[in-house]
């Protein structure tokens, strides 16, 4: 019985998601008892439930039928997305809920696992290539069909998810360093311009470094590459400085939260002094001063790392980061390890999909990046979040146990 | 390379990757809770972090001549932080503001909705018996504060309701749509300029961080401020409007209800901009009182309606020149061409009326003496479809676009049109004779019609009108002109000159009916009309140019329900234009107030 434990249960993800789970459930137990005498804690802990049943389920479910179904399970899930569009609520200025039965759904959150299916199942294919410009532009269109949409509700966020789960899978896939660099370059050379001149030349030579470097393919293309991305960096730089002041003001902030101190930056501010305040060893479990007092609005859900930080300290805040790194080094050796693509594919994209949650949130949280409103994995408050993301986990268990089979 | 999937390679980057992010992220919580725990330590244990709005001071706004229009005085405005404030001191709060409690509540609500560690506006432009009284119950009302702000006020005589509009406090609505723009209670343009302009206006509010300790005593800037947000105050704005032509216009028209558009014909530069009845903006800025608001609601002459730019009204007799350009133009008649005016014209079984049995006129003498039969004959000649597509190149039956606020698109009529009212071919040329002499169906605000004047004085240069001409920057001191729309319409000179010297006629000799709109001293050109009106006493129009060899404004006056526009509009257009050219009145020295009408009240000649 041990020995087949061993063989297909993963206790890595099994462990490190449900202490993660843990730690979120007493955060927004510590975070907002005293203002809603547990209620949300009590509902989270039922999603906790929810979730772990469906990751028990995805466990199990049969990987090759998913693999031959990724495609209808995908646009079954984008048509859910529409349904949003049409009759969905509205929350925080973006139309991205679903009232169901009482209960809020997010589709954008499930969508995020239709489509890493359905990619992984048309690049799992024996005659596609990731290198292949016909291949790659059916890739790009899978991911694009739910960013277009989720881009109409509109949830930038969300929408960013997806290309950080498709560039990676495409890596993965065989694509080339150029080509990665090529998707990935206009949008650093764009941010960096509208920061300044000098922070737009510095990527500028980073660029021009990396693409001589990789340059064997075909010198005129990379010039070709280095040339437009000159072009995107002026051509942004001058629509951005031809911008109303506030139009400009929302871009700066977005990319420099300190900018806004009354909105995104008084958050950033806050959680700085909550986490801070935490010293070593934290100040004890509902002891937390800020997050008692909820100096930080809305921090159960997308600032949920100051609860850990400002009440464990660096030692809680390292618990945390280490579990995460168990899970996402786990998740490379599992795409390592799995013998079919498709299984492969599927951890290299979740694996990535986590990281962008965990760095973004967290360095948010510590005031190194922009604030985008996308939840720490299995820690944020809210149902949907919480079951994708153990369902999530359940698939990644599931390539464990499939993983010898080709 | 054929088979990269998933390569050592490749996952030693991705590892690197993870590893390098995962090191940032510890090296930063390092940084925060071991390296810099004193700071952040102290001061969540001791402090709490208030932050400041500071207010922006909102853009000024000049006119052409750079005298100050709209001005910004200091006004006190309480906050209150909501979660610092102790609910036990309600009725205190209550009482010293005079404001049932229930509405400070709504407001405390509103901002706790919005953020709760942030001050939120409770009471604007308080008095200073309030604002003493609130210093001295400072101990007890904790979270409570004192804000200076400024509110609008207004310099000169020109009071500009409809022009200049006013700016309030954003309502839920607005605050709903543009949540991250504003905060509740901030202020924003909500009519004429101060909403056309707000983003400019504006300007973007400041903040400062700022210590406190648990008595709430402040203990310094926050971080060295280090956060601070200095604020940027608001653009200037700076009008092609003439502070005394709009003054002046104002109050000629003091106790009518119409409208004076002047218009710059050089550059569609707005000079003057009146409605009226209007009301008085500083009572909308500070604090408007519910009484405030259902007195001006209620009024019966709508003072809160714009009747320059929403009105509509058939054009009269100010429209026979759009038809002898037409005819002109396309050399259906020349100036020879000519017609017998016997007082009426027959056409099947109607009889349409002239003011006089002119005798023989032709195309110039018809509009100096406002000839209707020669029009209700022109209009057959020259048809429907010329008429009304010269009429839209002129600005009819479209919006102009002006920058200030609503306008009515009037209405152009043309064979859809009666298509579509009376039905395809149920309708016949007899329908169309009395639109020659612009009455029936075809309607104009007088804006539209201070726009047609400046076309006919620049012969056909179509400017976008504009209030706004250029918009400062105090602080880059970069000036930026508006940008402005603009197309020609091309006609023979000939025929501009035929209708311009039946314009000037008009005014300038004897038999003209705008006599009453000379300046002196300068050859002013233009025609009165007279918009019938079903319910009452005709609406009078003037609409004109000067100096006639190079204008340099163009006028509309529009007066409701008062006859003749010979009589009542044309003398008012007369000192707008005489005040603008000269900077003064020079005629007897005398200013022309109060104003009686110079020439006999005909009798209105409304036919059904």
């Amino acid at each position: 019985m041990n020995s087949f434990f061993k063989e297909y249960f993963d206790r890595v993800i099994f462990f490190s998601v449900l202490s993660l789970a843990g730690i979120g459930l007493l955060s927004i137990y510590s975070a907002t008892f005293d203002a809603y005498e547990g209620r949300d804690f009590f509902r989270q802990l039922m999603w906790v439930g929810v979730g772990f049943v469906s990751m028990m389920t995805m466990m199990l479910l049969p990987l090759r039928w998913l693999q031959r179904n990724a495609l209808r399970i995908f646009f079954a899930s984008l048509s859910l997305l529409l349904l949003v569009l049409v009759v969905g609520k509205r929350v925080y200025g973006s139309q991205s809920w679903l009232g169901f039965a009482g209960l809020g759904i997010q589709p954008s959150e499930f969508v995020k696992i239709s489509t890493m299916l359905a990619l992984a199942s048309f690049l799992s294919q024996s005659d596609v290539k990731a290198t292949d410009l016909k291949d790659l532009v059916k890739t790009s269109a899978i991911v694009a069909l739910p960013i277009g949409l989720i881009m109409l509700q509109p949830d930038f966020g969300t929408a960013m998810t997806f290309l950080a789960m498709y560039i990676p899978v495409l890596y993965w896939a065989g694509a080339s360093k150029f080509l990665i660099i090529i998707i990935i370059a206009p949008a650093f050379v764009a941010a960096a311009s509208v920061f300044g001149t000098t922070p737009f030349l510095i990527v500028l030579i980073l660029l021009g470094i990396g693409l001589y470097i990789l340059r064997d393919e075909n010198r005129f293309f990379a010039t070709l590459v280095f040339g437009t991305n000159v072009v995107i960096g002026f051509f942004v730089q001058i629509v951005y400085n031809k911008l109303p002041l506030y139009q400009q003001k929302r871009i700066s902030t977005f990319l420099d939260p300190n900018n806004d101190p009354l909105g995104a930056g008084y958050n950033v501010i806050q959680a700085k002094v909550a986490i801070g305040s935490g010293g070593l060893l934290g100040k004890g479990f509902m002891r937390g001063t800020q997050t008692q007092l909820s100096f930080i609005p809305k921090q159960w859900t997308d600032f949920i790392f100051c609860v850990p930080g400002e009440e464990f300290g660096l030692l809680g805040g390292i618990v945390v980061l280490g579990l995460f790194a168990v899970l996402l080094f786990h998740g490379v050796r599992l795409a390592s390890i799995a013998k079919n693509k498709f299984g492969s594919l599927l951890a290299i994209g979740f694996t990535s999909l986590f990281t962008f949650h965990v760095f973004v949130n967290i360095g948010m949280s510590v005031g190194l990046m922009p604030v985008i409103g996308i939840p720490l994995p299995f820690l944020s408050y809210g149902g949907s979040s919480l079951v994708s993301y153990m369902m999530v986990a359940g698939l990644m268990m599931n390539v464990y146990a499939n993983r010898k089979e080709y | 390379m054929i088979d990269d999937f998933g390569s050592a390679d490749r996952r030693f980057v991705i590892r690197v990757i993870l590893a390098a992010g995962f090191l940032i992220l510890f090296a930063r919580l390092f940084q925060l809770q071991y390296v810099n725990a004193e700071i952040y330590g102290k001061e969540a244990e001791e402090n709490s972090i208030r932050n400041v709005p500071k207010v922006a001071i909102r853009g000024y706004v000049y006119d052409r001549k750079g005298k100050l229009l709209v001005d910004n005085r200091p006004s006190y405005t309480v906050v209150l932080t909501p979660v610092d404030f102790d609910k036990q001191y309600l009725p205190l709060l209550s009482s010293i503001l005079s404001m049932p409690e229930e509405a400070i509540i709504d407001k405390i609500k509103l901002g706790r909705k919005y953020n709760a560690f942030i001050p939120t506006r409770i009471k604007r432009d308080i008095s200073f018996a309030e604002l003493s009284m609130l210093e001295e119950h400072k101990d007890k009302l904790y979270g409570v504060e004192i804000q200076m702000e400024s509110k609008r006020s207004y310099p000169t005589s020109a009071r500009g309701s409809h022009l200049f509009g006013y700016a309030k406090e954003i309502s839920d609505a607005q605050l709903e749509k543009q949540k991250s723009d504003y905060q509740p209670g901030d202020i924003m343009g909500s009519t004429g300029i101060e909403a056309k302009y707000e983003q400019l206006l504006r300007g973007l509010k400041g903040f400062e961080f700022i210590s406190q300790n648990a008595k709430g005593q402040i203990i310094g800037n926050f971080d060295n401020g280090k956060h601070d947000i200095p604020p940027i105050d608001g653009l200037d704005l700076h009008l092609a409007i003439d502070g005394d032509v709009q003054a002046m216009a104002e109050s000629l028209l003091a106790d009518k209800r119409g409208a004076v558009v002047a218009i710059d014909p050089r550059n569609g530069g707005i000079i003057a901009l009146v409605s009226k009845p209007d009301y008085n903006l500083s009572l909308m800025s500070g604090t408007t009182t519910p009484e405030i608001w259902r007195s001006l609601n209620n009024d019966e002459g709508i003072p809160l309606y714009n009747r320059a730019t929403l009105t509509r009204y058939p054009p009269g007799s100010t429209f026979k020149m759009l038809l002898a350009l037409v005819a002109l133009d396309k050399k259906i008649i020349d100036e020879n061409w000519t017609i017998t005016c016997s007082g009426s014209f027959r056409y099947g079984n109607k009889v349409f009326k002239c003011e006089h049995v002119h005798g023989r006129v032709n195309v110039v003498d018809a509009i100096h003496r406002s000839c209707n039969v020669f029009f209700y004959q022109l209009m057959l000649k020259v048809g429907l479809d010329d008429w009304s597509e010269m009429g839209k190149q002129f600005g009819f039956g479209k919006q102009t676009k002006i920058d200030i606020t609503e306008e009515n698109s009037g209405l152009m009529p043309d064979r859809n049109y009666y298509d579509r009212i009376h039905g395809k071919g149920k309708w016949t040329q007899g329908y169309l004779i009395s639109l020659g002499i612009g009455q029936g169906e075809v309607g104009v605000t007088p804006l539209q019609m201070a726009n047609y004047a400046s076309m006919l004085a620049n012969k056909g240069k179509f400017y976008q009108p504009h209030a706004v001409n250029t918009v400062v920057n105090k602080r880059t001191q970069r000036r930026e002109p508006v940008k402005v729309e603009q197309r020609q319409i091309e006609l023979s000179e000939h025929a501009w000159s035929l209708v311009r010297e039946g314009m000037r006629r008009v005014v300038m000799e004897a038999g003209g009916t705008g006599r009453a709109a000379r300046v002196p001293g300068i050859e002013v050109a233009g025609k009165t009309g007279t918009a019938q009106n079903p319910h009452g006493k005709s609406h009078a129009w003037f609409m004109g140019f000067a100096p006639y060899d190079n204008p340099k404004i163009a006028i509309c006056v529009m007066i409701e329900n008062v006859g003749y526009g010979g009589a009542f509009a044309a003398p008012i257009a007369g000192y707008c234009m005489e005040e603008f050219l000269y900077g003064e009145i020079i005629r007897n020295g005398k200013h022309p107030l109060p104003m009686e009408p110079n020439l006999p009240d005909e009798e209105s000649v409304a036919v059904n």
